[in-house]
């Protein structure tokens, strides 16, 4: 429970007004944005009610073509993204995203086990599925830290190094 | 050379040296007579002077008569003149008779004919005369005259006659001579011939006989060759080889096939063969029929049944496969049974092994697939523990249990669906063939919306039958991979399920058809699929899914075909899988396959 606590720290501020909706919708404005890409609907619904209750803003979609839609047009701090989808897979979808705001770290969160090295080496962190959400917290607060700390061409050094 | 040709030859030997010798018979009798000519030539000659001097003695006797009647006057002494008075013209018609063919002395003859009638005148001029005066000087002188010519006349005869006796005397020598000579050239030369034609008959039927022993020889040696060629050859191979007569009684018995029946050479000759080749079904323990009567009453090869056990001497048990086949004599009638058999005992422990391992193979390639059907709803769990943890509204609990509830649920079909792939009834249960396909497709699910994999079904109902579910849902796994694979991103899989009525090969059961819409099969992979270990896959296959699928279905007593589709917008390879209703197939059939070459 200390960990979880611990996991709450970022959105501790965000967490203070959490009675008064008014509070809460200019906090929520100034937490995070998250992208979520995943084919399985009830699986993204809930991650989505995790992330936000942890304090993030959730944008999500059913596939890497409505993903990217949205990842242009939206402020993204950063993204979590599945690798087995119909259509655009996820080694795919992040290629796209690199092209356009290389700066914009991305999660691979997936329950394949096999995943190419090319695709490893292009996102910034991978997760496999089912580890549980402390985990999944634990990485996006990194994930996010390390953006924040790091201009966006040096995070680029950051994720061939892993 | 064959019998009639020796039979003529024996003629020929008979017949010519019968001839031959009929000729020189006749030859020698022609010279032979030839000679007797000559011979008579001479008597000719010796009959014509000795007629000459009795011709001359009577003249003489007459002239003789004549001058003792000119002497005394007495007519007595006229006897001889008259009695040769008769014979003498007689004794001259017998000479010209004899001189017939002589001119010269013919003439001669004439002459002292006439000599003679000259003097027969005179005498009878004396005769007529006065017997007083008859003996006068000048008329004696006359007599005398006419005799001596007359003599003359026959010496020149009798001479002539003489030379020409020395002559024909000369001449029957020489021909006598000549014949001799002629008779033993002729003799000889038909000796000659005769041993050439003698020599050249034997000849012949000792060339014939030689080359026949030859031949024969030859014969004996190749069968000899041929004889330890076979017999090295069937102690060598390595396969078990028995042959016996047609009593069944062991013949021949070769080192391989004395290992596994225990019976050694010495042991196993003259023994029946149900003795030696003690065989028994390997699950009902029961006798098998022996073979060598199944070949008699069958005339023509066969092959032992499914799972026949061989007991050795020892006791030792081998499971083997065999065939038995009749030796013919050239009438076509058996004279004998040749068995091959072969151990197959760690064969099948290796099919068998192959076997399971494939059907873990079949759940390793779901593997991947699998995971990630069971991580989703997991990870979904653990997220809603999560927030179930930090929620008090009583609504969104219930909410996110519900939730919760769902996922589990989702987990639980795919963990009952995968185990389904093991766990196994010991009796064949009704399946429901659409149910299956559906389990399949649920655990593919993942890769065929990855790969963007169109799966059309059209599943007629009821599709029950009898069988199997986790050897069937292996079967429909492999051949819907195999589609999946073969499509490829953005690929067509049509998935059919038809009832078919019952016809004189089959009865009624279902048809499973999955075509897809890659690129097909080529004719040379269609007929080497359903064998072991031959893969289109590369690396990433075993060759051994069909093989498997096929063992499957033919122990349901189905059949498993795979062809190129002809419909228009699906160009790929299409299996069909018949099952029938209702199966023979029992836990322990064997279920791999046989594929038929």
């Amino acid at each position: 429970m200390d960990e979880m606590d611990g996991l709450r720290l970022p959105a501790d501020s965000g967490r203070k007004p959490q009675d008064a909706d008014l509070g809460r919708a200019t906090t929520l404005a100034a937490s995070p944005l998250l992208l979520c890409i995943d084919d399985e609907a009830l699986g993204l619904q809930i991650r989505k009610a995790v992330l936000e209750r942890a304090g993030y803003r959730v944008v999500t979609a059913l596939d890497g073509a409505n993903g990217l839609t949205l990842f242009w047009d939206q402020p993204v701090s950063g993204v979590v993204l599945d690798y087995f989808m119909p259509g655009m897979d996820g080694g795919q979808v992040a290629a796209e995203m690199r092209k356009r705001r290389p700066e914009v770290p991305i999660l691979l969160l997936t329950a394949h086990i096999n995943l190419p090295p090319e695709v490893v080496k292009m996102v910034d962190y991978t997760l496999l599925k089912g580890e549980g959400p402390q985990e999944l917290l634990a990485k996006i607060h990194e994930m996010l830290n390390d953006s924040h700390d790091q201009a966006g061409p040096n995070r680029e050094s950051n994720g061939g190094g892993r | 050379m064959n019998l009639l040709e020796f039979r003529s030859i024996l003629r020929q030997t008979l017949i010519f040296p019968v001839l031959l010798l009929l000729v020189l018979a006749g030859f020698i009798l022609w010279q032979i007579g030839q000679y007797q000519a000559t011979l008579r030539a001479i008597d000719l000659s010796d009959e014509v002077t000795s007629e000459v001097i009795d011709l001359e003695k009577l003249v003489i006797d007459q002239e003789t008569g004549l001058r003792g009647y000119q002497l005394t006057g007495d007519p007595v002494m006229l006897a001889p003149y008259k009695a040769a008075f008769v014979t003498i013209p007689l004794r001259f018609a017998r000479l010209h008779q004899l001189l017939s063919d002589n001119p010269d002395q013919l003439s001669r003859l004439s002459q002292l004919q006439d000599s003679y009638q000259l003097w027969l005148g005179f005498a009878q001029g004396v005769l007529k005369k006065d017997p007083a005066i008859v003996n006068l000087p000048q008329l004696n002188q006359h007599g005398k005259q006419m005799m001596d010519n007359l003599r003359y006349e026959v010496n020149g005869l009798l001479q002539d006659e003489d030379r020409r006796r020395k002559h024909r005397s000369a001449n029957a020598l020489h021909f006598e001579r000549r014949q001799v000579v002629t008779i033993v050239i002729a003799s000889l030369a038909v000796g000659t011939l005769l041993g050439l034609f003698t020599i050249n008959r034997l000849r012949r039927v000792s060339r014939t006989y030689s080359t026949a022993l030859e031949e024969l020889t030859k014969q004996s040696e190749e069968i000899y060759e041929s004889r330890q060629w076979f017999q090295t050859t069937l102690e060598s191979i390595g396969d078990a080889v028995m042959a016996c007569d047609n009593d069944g009684r062991v013949t021949f018995i070769n080192l391989v096939a004395q290992n596994l029946t225990g019976w050694s050479t010495q042991d196993a000759l003259e023994q029946p063969l149900s003795k030696v080749f003690h065989i028994i079904n390997e699950e009902t323990r029961e006798e098998v029929e022996n073979p060598v009567e199944k070949v008699r009453r069958l005339k023509t090869v066969v092959g032992l049944a499914n799972h026949t056990a061989l007991i050795s001497k020892q006791g030792k048990e081998y499971i083997i496969d065999d065939s038995a086949a009749p030796i013919y004599d050239e009438d076509g009638e058996i004279i004998g049974i040749v068995l091959v058999f072969r151990d197959v005992t760690d064969a099948r422990r290796t099919e068998a092994a192959l076997v399971a391992g494939e059907k873990l193979a079949v759940a390793g390639r779901l593997a991947a697939s699998i995971a990630h059907e069971i991580h989703n709803p997991l990870d979904s769990v653990a997220n809603l523990h999560f927030l179930l943890a930090n929620e008090s509204d009583t609504e969104k609990r219930a909410h996110y249990l519900h939730l919760a509830q769902q996922e589990l649920g989702r987990t639980m079909q795919i963990s009952r669906t995968l185990l389904s792939l093991y766990r196994e009834p010991k009796a064949p249960v009704p399946v429901d063939l659409k149910d299956l396909a559906e389990g399949v497709l649920l655990l593919l699910e993942r890769r065929l919306v990855q790969q963007d994999i169109r799966v059309e079904c059209e599943f007629a109902e009821p599709s029950v039958v009898q069988g199997f579910p986790a050897e069937l849902r292996q079967v429909f796994t492999n051949i819907v991979v195999n589609a999946l694979e073969a499509t490829g991103k953005g690929g067509r899989i049509r998935i059919r399920i038809d009832r078919v009525p019952a016809d004189e090969t089959r009865g009624s059961g279902m048809l499973v058809e999955v075509a897809d819409s890659g690129s097909g099969i080529s004719e040379h992979d269609r007929r080497h699929v359903f064998q072991p270990f031959y893969t289109t896959k590369g690396e990433d296959g075993t060759g051994l899914g069909l093989w498997v699928s096929m063992g499957i279905v033919q122990k349901h007593g189905g059949t498993i075909r795979i062809a190129n589709c002809t419909d228009e917008d699906l160009r790929g390879a299409c299996v069909q899988v018949y099952l029938p209703e209702r199966t023979l197939a029992n836990a322990s059939s064997r279920s791999t396959a046989h594929v038929q070459a």
